[in-house]
């Protein structure tokens, strides 16, 4: 009654306002549509929906995503408004004032997804290109039949190629999946045969869903078969097949050790059960006996023994069975998998060998100062990782003291250079000078010095793990397609690792230094004669190594975590690069890296769940490789190796 | 060589005396007799008594044979973890067994079985026994393995590392990396031992529920020392014959003993697995006592540990390898133990379990280069016992002990 | 003559630098030798390939009257079969007395169990007194062998290469850093020892070399250059080219 009132009163400020509330081309249209609009159905919506998206008038968009919005509503005066969040517009876009409450008209899902569909159409037209590229993706996200013919239609107007490539590749994908014609869909699914994108395989895959039936053994279900199971083989046990002979109604339930327990127990009668005494029921014939007793009187499911499993299983067959009706197009699909999957696995390789580079070029850095330390002068520095540690935390603390990121790392670099050189230079002279030709002293005095180094970190820096933030520049990745992938970080590391390289072989080869540091290292005494001091190139020589370090430690730092243990989380495996490449040689330390590097993602990937085990694995294989190489990749042979 | 016993090892009545006199006096003043002696003093020295017979056996394959192992920390842990799967186990069968005994319905074995392993595996995500616990149901089976298992591992990995002649500093990193790699092992749950929670609940003997910790403590407390007067007996009948000339021989100049015609490997094999089963038992005796055993324990620097214990207390004599792990090990649990107040020094508050890490790893370094001979280089000044006089600076312990060839510039 | 020791056309190189050219060398089972050469001529290099310390490129090394091949035995395996090995640096065991040193170097069995249930036969005994007594060092039985003069620890090693009761002796460099009156006594040692076993002696020192008095094989560049009495050898012009240089 109320509403009739109001109706009444709309009209008569329909009259009265006409010069206010502009009835435009698009009020028109709604309103000749308004019992369709009004009635709110699925099933008889879209002549409506179409003649909105269809009119041609520029509000048709604004108009369908408000009603998908829930803020397309009528007024008093049965005029269609806008309600936005602020004032109410009329459907031609201008704002007025609406006849008293607006009532919003409420599409449910399934109207609303009709909506979106027509929407895209507008998406896939809309002049600005990312919201074209938006509404691709929106597609991609969310795929449905319906999209398939908007898509279509807007691919001959699309101006920019790339655009349109992408609209002809999401066209496939939909094709092979909602296509109408079977030959379509194989051309479509062909087309992306050897395509590694994730959104290809995507696709691809739910064509090859499957559902698994069970039926009387030699039977053959409908429709398009994939496989059929053997119940033991291939990870479909025993077990499953007979639950799916359950579920299936094919055979009776199997009453669990836990349920057979439950249902002694609520059946006891004075201290026994049919009959058994329950303290016999610890033993498994006993309890089967009582439970079959049971079970005949009627009271319990009957027992299924393993030989009863054995003929259901027996009695029935397994199959699998493609959702997907048409032979053909599963196939083909299985096909374009297979190819694409060969691709995948080679650009897998591809990317497990940049990641091997990656690794290998930390181990090389952290590795490198080592290699100087003990590789040409003979010094086992166990307080080594605790130089990498050093490096990381000096970088850190300039972090705090230099806001911008860049010039923090720029200014870490040599910071944490001197800082380790100090302290390097500082260990030879007070404790390493004393003990050279005693080589395992020296491992268990600067083992000492580890310790005491690593507590002191813990003490001044406390357990947590400390941030070391990449300048932006640095946070990105570099991604050559959907497999493979290298964060700029780990980029930056191998080209650090290069220039250390490259640094080292100049110091070694062409400085006086190098020159000086090769002469003591070969004889001692000699060198001492020839005028070189012995102690200032030793001096020196751990004090680069130990800089090398720290430097190691910042970029360890910003790939890593920052903790007082770091260190020693690398000095095992940096040993190893040395040993295994062999002792005095930095090629020998690089084809060591390589090698630890390459093993571990080699081992990694043969063992993705766990990579504790992969570190046990590799470490083995090291103390094997140490069999036939005792010497290292890079050996020194004959006298001049000493013995 | 020649001579008797007890001439050629005139330490061994000392030592076997002071382990006696301590025993005796541990005993008549604990807590189980009425005494004073508290049941985790009586515990931390039963505890110290087995890491001795360790630091022992290191001082056989490096103070004797010159091979810094930096494995044998991880026999020390595969003792442990042998004795403590039976312990684990039978004790957690006779809880589950009580508790299922309250259900109405009697439990099968399986039903047991199936329980006890629920109970102990759970944490790592599984509910059945894997492989490696196949004896943990006998006592003397995981007795053996003990023994079995370090030996083992020893003389698989010293086969490889010998046969190769890795020696020195490759071998002392080879074996850390031997240590790390088992470690590591450890870790994962999948490794059968549960992963980094370790077995624990070690210290409830399984049949002794009725007996009191401070008698259990007891118990362990004449365990450890039996075996470590029994360690130091056979240590000692090894290296005074002909056997520890050899080894000596192999550890200040190898390619002469080789030249002799000795198989230096085999010599080194024997002593290393032999060390190992002597370390496996300390383990076996160590970890009941402490509680737990886990893969942390094995960690790179633990193995340094008996390391420093003999070269604190004197390498090359079996009385440093004791003297030094008993020193540093009741030091230490002084300095660990909390119940020293914190020293405030202005900005720096001394915070002394912290920092006792840092002065162990100092006075370490300070030892090695003033007092390359240990503590038990104060028995020399005391038995006057001098080394010959060198031609030369002194090339410390390492270099041969008593060399005269010049040391180098 | 059958000979004990037969080296035939080995060579070795380390890095591409050949120390051994197709070597041939033989001795027989009661001879004493002297292999002289300059510096760099492969004399050690010899010795290494002969007690197992190095192994041969290429060529054969037989042993004995069956022919045993040494090529790819161990250097204790080699040692066991009967060669002795004295190094240019007397090599004792430093840290143990005289006594011990000779004790452990007697002919017996090496492994290491036989070790452990080792102890001195008065037999043993006696063999090692006497053998002190030879090289002098009755006197010092008991004293820690690093406490020796230069010269005892040169003859102690003589006296335990004897001890294993090898079929040849390899003394690298014996008389270095010796007193005449030591030089002396070493000779005797030396000459003594090659009445019942092979002896090779390598030396740089002529007057020496001519105390042995024996037959003497001059090495150059890894191989043979020439080889019979000290004197002939002395006159070939070969060896005068490359002692005195060209």
């Amino acid at each position: 009654m109320r509403r009739m009132t109001r109706r009444a009163l709309g009209v008569l400020a329909l009259a009265l306002c006409a010069g206010t509330a502009a009835a435009g081309p698009m009020q028109d249209l709604l309103q000749r549509n308004r019992a369709l609009i009004e009635e709110s159905s699925r099933r008889t919506i879209a002549p409506a929906i179409e003649a909105v998206a269809t009119s041609g008038l520029p509000q048709a968009q604004q108009v369908l995503r408000a009603w998908q919005d829930k803020a397309l509503a009528i007024d008093a005066a049965g005029r269609f408004w806008i309600a936005g969040e602020g004032a109410p517009l009329d459907p031609e876009g201008e704002l007025a004032a609406p006849e008293g409450d607006l009532d919003r008209i409420k599409p449910n899902s399934g109207i609303r997804a009709l909506l979106g569909t027509a929407l895209v159409s507008f998406q896939l037209t809309d002049p600005d290109p990312a919201r074209r590229m938006a509404g691709l993706d929106s597609i991609l996200r969310d795929p449905e039949p319906e999209l398939l013919a908007p898509l279509r239609a807007s691919m001959a107007g699309e101006t920019d190629p790339a655009i349109a490539a992408r609209k002809e590749r999401l066209e496939r994908l939909l094709t092979m999946r909602f296509g109408e014609d079977e030959a379509a869909r194989v051309a479509a699914i062909e087309a992306l045969s050897g395509d590694i994108s994730v959104e290809a395989r995507g696709a691809l895959n739910p064509l090859l869903a499957t559902r698994r039936v069970a039926g009387p053994a030699g039977e053959t279900p409908e429709g398009n078969l994939a496989a059929r199971l053997v119940p033991g083989a291939d990870g479909f046990g025993h077990a499953a097949a007979y639950a799916m002979l359950v579920d299936a109604g094919l055979a009776p339930p199997r009453p669990t050790d836990a349920q057979i327990r439950d249902a002694l127990a609520a059946n006891i009668e004075a201290g026994r059960v049919a009959g058994v005494p329950v303290a016999q029921l610890g033993d498994p014939g006993r309890r089967a006996a009582a439970y079959d007793a049971l079970a005949g009187q009627g009271l319990v499911p009957p027992r299924v023994d393993e030989a009863q499993v054995e003929a259901a299983l027996a009695a029935h067959g397994f199959h699998e069975i493609y959702l997907e009706p048409s032979a053909a197009v599963t196939d083909a699909a299985r096909r374009a998998l297979a190819a694409i999957d060969t691709k995948v696995t080679a650009m897998k390789g591809v990317d497990l060998g940049l990641d091997a580079l990656s690794l290998a070029s930390i181990y090389f850095l952290a590795a490198i100062g080592l290699a100087v330390t003990f590789g040409v002068m003979g010094v086992i520095n166990m307080a080594h990782g605790e130089f990498i540690m050093m490096g990381a935390y000096t970088a850190y603390l300039v972090q705090q003291l230099v806001p911008d990121r860049t010039l923090s790392l720029i200014a870490a670099l040599p910071a944490a250079f001197v800082v380790t050189f100090a302290a390097g230079v500082a260990m030879e002279r007070l404790v390493i000078r004393h003990l050279y030709h005693r080589p395992l002293e020296t491992l268990l005095a600067t083992f000492g010095i580890s310790i005491a180094l690593q507590q002191l970190a813990k003490i001044a820096f406390g357990t947590q793990a400390r941030p070391l933030t990449a300048p932006d520049w640095l946070g990105g990745a570099w991604i050559m397609n959907d497999v493979v992938g290298i964060s700029h970080i780990r980029i930056a590391i191998f080209v650090l690792a290069l220039m250390f390289l490259g640094f080292f072989l100049f110091l070694m080869k062409r400085t006086r230094l190098g020159l000086e540091t090769r002469a003591v290292t070969q004889n001692p005494g000699m060198a001492a004669s020839a005028g070189i001091d012995p102690g200032r190139v030793n001096m020196l020589t751990f004090g680069l190594g130990s800089g090398i370090a720290g430097i190691a430690g910042v970029a360890i730092g910003l790939y890593a975590k920052v903790t007082s243990e770091m260190g020693a989380d690398y000095i095992v495996q940096s040993f190893m690069t040395v040993v295994v490449g062999g002792v005095g040689n930095i090629w020998g330390t690089l084809a060591g890296a390589a090698m630890i590097g390459g093993l571990q993602k080699a081992i990694e990937t043969a063992n993705p769940s766990n990579t504790l085990a992969a570190q046990t694995y590799m470490i083995l294989v090291v103390i094997l490789f140490i069999q036939f190489r005792p010497r290292g990749i890079v050996a020194l042979r004959g006298r001049a190796a000493g013995d | 060589m020649t001579g008797s016993f007890l001439s050629r090892n005139p330490s061994v009545p000392v030592m076997l005396g002071a382990i006696l006199a301590l025993v005796f006096a541990v005993t008549v003043f604990s807590e189980a007799m009425g005494g004073g002696l508290s049941t985790s003093f009586v515990k931390t020295l039963g505890m110290t008594l087995c890491l001795a017979l360790a630091a022992l056996a290191m001082d056989l394959v490096w103070g004797y044979a010159g091979i810094l192992s930096l494995g044998n920390i991880a026999f020390f842990g595969l003792g442990g973890y042998m004795i403590g799967m039976w312990l684990m186990a039978a004790r957690t069968r006779d809880v589950v067994t009580a508790n299922l005994a309250a259900q109405p319905i009697p439990p099968t074995p399986s039903e047991i079985d199936a329980a006890v392993a629920g109970q102990i595996f759970g944490v790592v995500g599984s509910d059945s026994f894997p492989l490696v616990w196949a004896f943990s149901g006998s006592l003397a089976a995981q007795l053996a393995l003990v023994v079995l298992v370090p030996a083992a591992l020893a003389a698989v990995f010293g086969w490889l590392a010998f046969r190769a002649r890795v020696t020195g500093v490759y071998l002392s990193i080879l074996t850390q990396a031997m240590t790390l790699a088992l470690a590591l092992w450890l870790f994962q749950n999948d490794s059968g031992l549960r992963g980094n929670n370790g077995l624990s609940g070690l210290q409830n003997i399984p049949g002794a529920e009725g007996v009191p910790q401070a008698e259990v403590a007891l118990w362990f407390l004449w365990g450890s020392a039996a075996a470590l007067a029994l360690g130091y007996l056979l240590s000692a009948w090894l290296v005074s014959g002909k056997f520890g000339a050899v080894l000596r021989g192999i550890r200040d100049n190898e390619s002469r003993v080789r030249f002799l015609g000795y198989p230096v490997e085999g010599y080194k094999l024997a002593i290393f697995t032999l060390s190992a089963a002597i370390t496996g038992v300390a383990g076996a005796l160590y970890y009941p006592q402490a509680g737990i055993v886990n893969p942390a324990e094995m960690m790179p620097i633990a193995s340094i540990y008996l390391a420093v214990w003999v070269a604190i207390g004197g390498r090359g004599r079996l009385y440093g390898a004791v003297i030094g792990a008993v020193a540093v090990s009741l030091v230490s649990s002084f300095f660990t133990s909390g119940r020293l107040p914190d020293l405030d020094l202005g900005p720096v508050r001394l915070v002394w379990v912290d920092w006792w890490l840092v002065m162990l790893g100092a006075g370490f370094v300070a030892v090695t280069l003033l007092a390359p001979k240990g503590l038990g280089g104060l028995v020399d000044l005391w038995s006057r016992r001098r080394g010959a006089d060198r031609h030369g600076a002194d090339l410390g312990p390492d270099a041969g002990a008593l060399r005269e060839q010049e040391a180098e510039a | 003559m059958t000979s004990l020791l037969e080296v035939s056309g080995v060579s070795v190189s380390f890095d591409g630098f050949r120390a051994i050219n197709n070597l041939s060398f033989r001795i027989g089972p009661a001879e004493l030798r002297a292999v002289i050469g300059p510096n760099g001529a492969g004399k050690t290099t010899f010795m290494d390939i002969v007690t197992g310390k190095t192994r041969a490129d290429s060529g054969t090394v037989r042993w004995g009257e069956k022919g045993l091949s040494l090529t790819g035995l161990s250097e204790a395996r080699i040692a066991r079969e009967g060669v002795g090995r004295k190094f240019q640096k007397p090599t004792v065991f430093e840290d143990q007395s005289v006594e011990t040193n000779l004790l452990m170097a007697l002919k017996n069995r090496r492994g290491p169990f036989a070790a452990l249930i080792w102890r001195p036969k008065p037999a043993e005994m006696e063999r090692m007194r006497e053998l002190a007594g030879t090289i002098g060092l009755s006197a010092h039985l008991a004293r820690k062998a690093g406490e020796l003069s230069h010269g005892q620890k040169q003859w102690l090693e003589i006296g335990m290469l004897l001890a294993q009761e090898p079929k040849l002796l390899l003394v690298d460099e014996p008389a270095a850093g010796m007193t005449p009156a030591e030089r002396e006594k070493t000779t005797e040692i030396l000459v003594e020892a090659a009445k019942t076993r092979a002896v090779v002696v390598v030396e740089h020192d002529m007057e020496f070399v001519r105390r042995l008095n024996c037959r003497v094989t001059v090495l150059h560049e890894g191989s043979v250059l020439a080889e019979g009495s000290l004197d002939h050898v002395t006159s070939n012009k070969d060896v005068i080219d490359v002692y005195l240089g060209r």
